[in-house]
């Protein structure tokens, strides 16, 4: 896990606990308020995929795992694939080649694997509660479709927001869990 | 550097000496973590008794300070290694002095 985040050319300390966590709040309040408005969009009929992109991107951006970028190593060990050519002058004039770090900085070691498979196995639960949801909201449709005429959207659209909040869930509920649950970085000295 | 003793096993029940056998040797963190080819963090947790080492990592550590596993890991707490050194030594000089003394003459 790194211990700072550069957003828009500032450094941001990530290694006390608590900054992470306020960063883990933030990033699902955001997702839970642009669903919100994506239903007042236009009910999730097109715009559901806007909420796809938005963990990609949140994910690229913070919490890594399953990017290059973001606090989080890529949970499969292995770094972005290197470009051979050299970065063009333009990018390099505008400032916007970064190098990427080594191939080891990207190499998850033995405890890092035992906390990402622990927090796989804590993001399953969740992700089950969600499928738990998902398959009682078909029963109900099926067999006693009155229970669901009380419910103020239809059981269609119920079962979309569930769906869409299981893949949300499993895109980055891993790495939200690592970085709740690290304790406070320490210094390498 | 943070080589104070630690009050109990940490979350892996195991009791360890790698912040002192660090310290005693002047290593940092980080150097003994890129020795390991670990992140620095795992050598907190393993410091710390949070974390218990697979087995690799307990002899790559035995092999890099040259001590046996047994000096650097135990299930039960250490004695401080002056004590070991010195300590026993000396109680066994006084064991003989307090004997010569009770000895009839």
């Amino acid at each position: 896990m790194k211990a700072e985040l550069v957003l828009m050319g500032k450094r941001v300390d990530m290694a006390p606990r608590a900054s992470r966590r306020a960063l883990v709040i933030f990033i699902y309040a955001g997702l839970a308020a642009l669903m919100a408005a994506l239903w007042f969009a236009d009910r999730w009929h097109a715009s559901g995929y806007y909420m796809i992109f938005a963990s990609l991107f949140v994910n690229w951006l913070f919490l890594g795992g399953y990017a290059a970028g973001g606090l989080i190593k890529p949970f499969s060990g292995k770094g972005p694939r290197r470009v051979p050519q050299p970065p063009s002058p333009l990018a390099l004039g505008l400032r916007l080649y970064n190098p990427l770090p080594e191939d080891r900085d990207y190499r998850n070691d033995e405890r890092e694997l035992r906390q990402r498979d622990r927090a796989h196995y804590l993001a399953y639960q969740a992700l089950a509660l969600c499928l738990v949801a998902v398959w009682m909201l078909t029963s109900l449709q099926r067999n006693v479709p009155r229970l669901l005429s009380f419910v103020p959207v239809s059981a269609d659209q119920l079962l979309y927001a569930l769906v869409l909040i299981a893949v949300v869930t499993s895109l980055t509920l891993p790495q939200a869990i690592l970085l709740w649950t690290e304790p406070d970085m320490e210094e390498s000295e | 550097m943070n080589t104070s003793p630690q009050k109990g096993p940490g979350e892996s029940g195991l009791y360890n000496r790698i912040a002192v056998l660090r310290a005693e040797r002047g290593i940092s963190r980080q150097e003994l973590a890129d020795a390991m080819d670990v992140n620095y963090q795992t050598i907190g947790f393993l410091e710390r008794g949070d974390y218990s080492p697979s087995l690799k990592l307990a002899f790559a550590l035995a092999d890099y300070f040259a001590l046996p596993v047994e000096a650097i890991f135990s299930r039960r707490p250490f004695q401080p290694l002056s004590q070991q050194v010195y300590g026993a030594g000396r109680s066994i000089s006084a064991q003989k002095i307090k004997n010569d003394m009770e000895e009839p003459q």
